[in-house]
Formats: structure tokens, C-alpha cells, sequence
């Protein structure tokens, strides 16, 4: 059995770019605009969009897919568990006419045959939380011996049924996703293909734990107490303590009421807060694919040395800020996801190449 | 199974009443959690009951499967989305399937780790959510709406594990 499970590759498309060095260089040079996203005939809603294409849906989703996953390295080890990790899957086709087809294992299984996949293939869907759901469940096959590889893909792509039913709840900012910010007015949601490669060859960033906490009490937003559960349960499992945590990704996704939340859980767990850092201003939230995006992201953050600061006022009252620049001790990454159904996930990440 | 103790197999057909026996059992009547929620809910409720526990164990795996989710409310939603423009609020919740895991939580009095997961492998299925959870168990559901309503639950735990 083996005793250890690291993320030895990753890919990511989004509105940064189409791989990894594009949205790092767009992070460098101050990031990309949103674009004008049509929910119905003349409503528009901010939204971070991938690269528009002439390609049908289906097409496209095709070829960010091959792409995230070869960047992944995950093409190497087909014979793995694959994990398609999504809230909308292929919406964004049947919306337009396609048959209403609604065997969500079906559409796994065409991802797999994008990628001559020849191994197992699981649905995780939960909302938000999916992705970092479907790490644990990854990370535990790993972890067992039950597999070598495993791929966890994040698909999120853009269909006016998920942007519409989240603009009809009222949830979207109608300016900018503006995480902690004093003007946060909503979310913004935006488009991702990620993929996380878990392997237990040794490489850089160890997946030490997680934990998932469903808290339905509120159906629809955070839950201060299970945000602290989370943590607790998250770092236990790592055989870690809440000391050793240096940064932690929050959901925050720029929601007046649930980054306060959030913020409040974290100050339960946290005797002394870690740095935190949110991405959603800048790819958007990417709601099942969001913890394979930001966690990919993250990472090749942290490894060219470019910092995600916020360029945006930060709300003073809420007496804790998003880092300007990355901690000066960073060995351990607490990355955690909120969703709908209450849903709280979060994953410890370690770099072995950090000083202890 | 080797190594494993099924407390509770709860296979039964959906009987024709079953949402008036829902509703007699639980101490409130679930309001707009749409249909697959409720079937959900009928058949964790009953599998519960026949493995003698009024609710889950802390620690305990609660996982969900279906092929196709919330069909009928994911075929409203949409259809709201071609009058109006876009899905009503509790219509597009309806049709996300993590709600069923949040009714699932709110009727049973229970929270932890809930999970909606799909493979054509049963028994692949079973195999992950075993590797998942501890000593307290799970809770593992197959809930299919449809011409034939299917709400197939399991309670197991770990062969040594108490209850």
C-alpha cells in the first residue's frame, strides 16, 4: 500500500489563457477582462470566458479537454481512474438544441473517449465542491494502491442555463468579482478546464489530507461552524496541527455576506490566521471545476514566484486582508471550496521542496 | 463483501403512497426539494429505520448515486428558462443535485461528508466509498426517477465496527 499521493502534473484552460505559463504571464502583466455574457435577449452579466472559437460546443470542450489533461501528464498513465468533476457537464450543448439527454455518466464517458482513457471513469458532482471532492476520492484510490494514477478534470464550461439560474437567485455582481473587497457586490462566474494528475510518484506538492463537511443548514450559502469543521477535520487527517498551515486558499468568491462567513469559520480553526488568498478575481468562480482550477493555478503561482494580490480596495472592518505578496514561510496550503447544498471541502497540499 | 456487515438492504419498490409515508414519518414535511430529493429521502429514511437507527453516526460516508439526477426538475427548470429567459431560483436549486444532499442532511438531523458519485460499476462505486469512510459506516443510495421510481439504499459498516 502506498502511504503517499502527490499531484504530479496539472493543466489548466481558463480566461487567463489556454495552459498554465499563459495565465501566469497574464497574472504578470495584471490579468484579463471580463466579457459581456448574454443570460437572455438583452441581459448581459460580467463573465470570464475562455477564447472564443468558431468550433460547435462539443468541439471545443473537446479540445480544451485533450489540452488540459496532456498538460496534465496524465495521458502517460490511461489505464488510472479518471474523475470528471462538473455542475452543468454538457449544458452548454443541449441548451442549444441537442438531444435532452440527461445520463450525466454519458458525458464522463465521451471525455474519457476524447482522451482514449482505458481505466475506470467516476461522476463527483456537488456543486461547487465537486473537484476537491473528487481529489479526496482520488487521493483515497492512490492512497490504497487501488490505482497509480488518477485524473481529476474540472469541466466548466459556459451555457446560459447555470449563468441564468445563478443570475435569476441574484448571486452575480453585475460590475467585477471583488473577493473581501469594501465594493463586493456578487460573484462572476467564468469558464475552466482543469486537470490534476495524483500519482504516488514523488514530486513536488504532496496531497496530505482533506476533509468534506456537509452543514444543511444553509442550503445556499456558508456555514460559519462548518468552515471550522472543515479545517479541523482537514488538517487532522494531514497529521498536521493549525499552526502549520501557512496559507489558505478561501472560496471567497466576492459574496457580501459568505466571504464574512468564511472569514469567521477560518478565526474559529485558527488560533492565528495564515495568509489567505482568493482567485476569483481573477478566473472567475468555476463552480465544479473551481477547486482543480484555483488549486492549479495556485501552484504554478507559488512556483514562478508570481503573487495573485488583490487590485482592489479591501474591506478594513472585515480586520483581515487578502496577501499582498506571498508568505515568507510556505510549506503547507490549506485550499478549501464552499458550494450550494452546503457543501464545505478543502484539501491540505504540502511542498516537500520548502524548508521546514 | 468480505469485511463488511450490511446492517440494512433497503430494496424495496417505491409503493404508490410512498411521499404520504414520507411525510407521516419525519417531524416536517419537506418543502420544495423536488422530486429526486424526496425519493432520496424515502429510501434513506426507510433504510435507516430498518437498520434499526433514527440517523447516521458521525463519521459516517453518506454517498448518492444515479445515471440521470434530478430529471423532472432539471426538464422544469429549463423549461422556464424558454418562457422567461432564465430558470426560477428554487427551480434551478431544485435541479442541482447537491440539494439532494442538503435535504438529505437537514431531514435526517444529520452532517458530514456527503457525496453524490456516478459509475455504471456498482461495485466500483462501493469500493471507493468503503476506502473513504471510517469505523461509523455508510450510507449508500441508488435513487433513479423515471417510469419506475428506484430508491435503493445501504447501511454497512466495517466488519469489527460496532451497531
Amino acid at each position: 500500500m502506498n502511504d503517499e499521493v502527490y499531484v504530479s502534473g496539472r493543466g489548466l484552460a481558463s480566461a487567463l489563457g489556454a495552459d498554465l505559463a499563459q495565465a501566469v504571464q497574464a497574472l504578470r502583466e495584471g490579468g484579463v477582462p471580463t466579457v459581456d455574457f448574454e443570460t437572455a435577449p438583452g441581459q448581459t452579466t460580467p463573465f470570464f470566458a475562455i477564447a472564443p472559437s468558431d468550433e460547435d460546443w462539443a468541439t471545443r470542450a473537446r479540445r480544451l479537454v485533450r489540452a488540459a489533461a496532456a498538460e496534465s501528464g496524465a495521458l502517460e498513465a490511461r489505464d488510472g481512474t479518471l474523475f470528471v468533476a462538473s455542475t452543468s457537464f454538457d449544458m452548454g450543448r443541449r441548451e442549444h438544441g441537442d438531444a435532452f439527454e440527461l445520463d450525466i455518466q454519458e458525458y464522463s464517458e465521451r471525455v474519457g473517449e476524447w482522451l482514449g482513457w482505458r481505466g475506470p471513469i467516476l461522476t463527483v458532482c456537488t456543486a461547487c465542491t465537486s473537484a476537491v471532492n473528487a481529489l479526496l476520492s482520488a487521493s483515497a484510490l492512490v492512497r490504497a494502491g487501488d490505482a497509480r494514477d488518477a485524473l481529476v478534470l474540472g469541466i466548466e464550461l459556459s451555457n446560459q442555463y447555470t449563468v441564468g439560474g445563478f443570475r435569476s437567485m441574484q448571486l452575480l455582481s453585475p460590475t467585477r468579482a471583488q473577493p473581501f473587497g469594501v465594493a463586493r457586490d456578487g460573484l462572476v462566474l467564468g469558464e475552466a478546464v482543469a486537470a490534476l494528475h495524483l500519482s504516488s510518484r514523488p514530486s513536488r506538492w504532496r496531497l496530505c489530507g482533506g476533509a468534506n463537511v456537509v452543514d444543511a443548514s444553509d442550503p445556499a450559502g456558508a456555514v460559519t461552524a462548518a468552515v471550522a469543521a472543515m479545517c479541523r477535520l482537514a488538517v487532522a487527517r494531514s497529521g498536521l496541527k493549525a499552526i502549520d498551515i501557512d496559507l489558505v486558499k478561501m472560496q471567497a468568491a466576492g459574496s457580501q455576506h459568505n466571504d464574512a462567513t468564511e472569514l469567521a469559520g477560518l478565526r474559529l480553526a485558527f488560533e492565528r490566521l495564515p495568509a489567505l488568498v482568493s482567485l476569483k478575481g481573477w478566473i472567475g468562480h468555476t463552480l465544479g471545476a473551481a477547486g482543480a482550477a484555483e488549486i492549479a493555478l495556485l501552484l504554478a503561482c507559488i512556483e514562478a514566484d508570481v503573487w495573485p494580490a488583490p487590485n482592489y480596495p479591501l474591506e478594513r472592518t472585515l480586520d483581515a486582508g487578502l496577501a499582498t505578496s506571498a508568505p515568507t514561510r510556505l510549506r503547507h496550503v490549506l485550499a478549501s471550496i464552499l458550494g450550494f447544498g452546503g457543501g464545505h471541502a478543502a484539501v491540505v497540499l504540502e511542498d516537500t521542496g520548502a524548508a521546514r | 463483501m468480505n469485511g463488511w456487515r450490511t446492517l440494512s438492504h433497503h430494496s424495496a419498490p417505491v409503493p404508490a403512497d410512498w411521499r404520504e409515508r414520507l411525510i407521516a414519518r419525519l417531524p416536517e414535511r419537506p418543502r420544495r426539494i423536488g422530486l429526486w430529493a424526496e425519493l432520496a429521502l424515502h429510501g434513506a429514511r426507510a433504510c435507516l429505520d430498518e437498520a434499526g437507527e433514527e440517523t447516521l453516526p458521525p463519521g459516517a460516508l453518506l454517498c448518492v448515486a444515479s445515471l440521470r439526477g434530478p430529471v423532472e426538475a432539471t426538464r422544469a427548470a429549463m423549461a422556464e428558462r424558454a418562457t422567461r429567459g432564465s430558470p426560477m431560483p428554487f427551480t434551478f436549486l431544485q435541479s442541482q443535485p447537491s440539494q439532494m444532499l442538503a435535504a438529505l442532511c437537514q431531514h435526517l438531523h444529520w452532517g458530514g461528508d456527503a457525496r453524490f458519485v456516478l459509475s455504471r460499476d456498482t461495485q466500483a462505486l462501493l469500493r471507493l466509498v468503503q476506502l473513504e469512510c471510517g469505523p461509523a459506516g455508510l450510507l449508500l443510495g441508488r435513487v433513479d426517477e423515471g417510469a419506475v421510481l428506484r430508491s435503493e439504499w445501504w447501511r454497512m459498516v466495517p466488519a469489527g465496527a460496532a451497531g
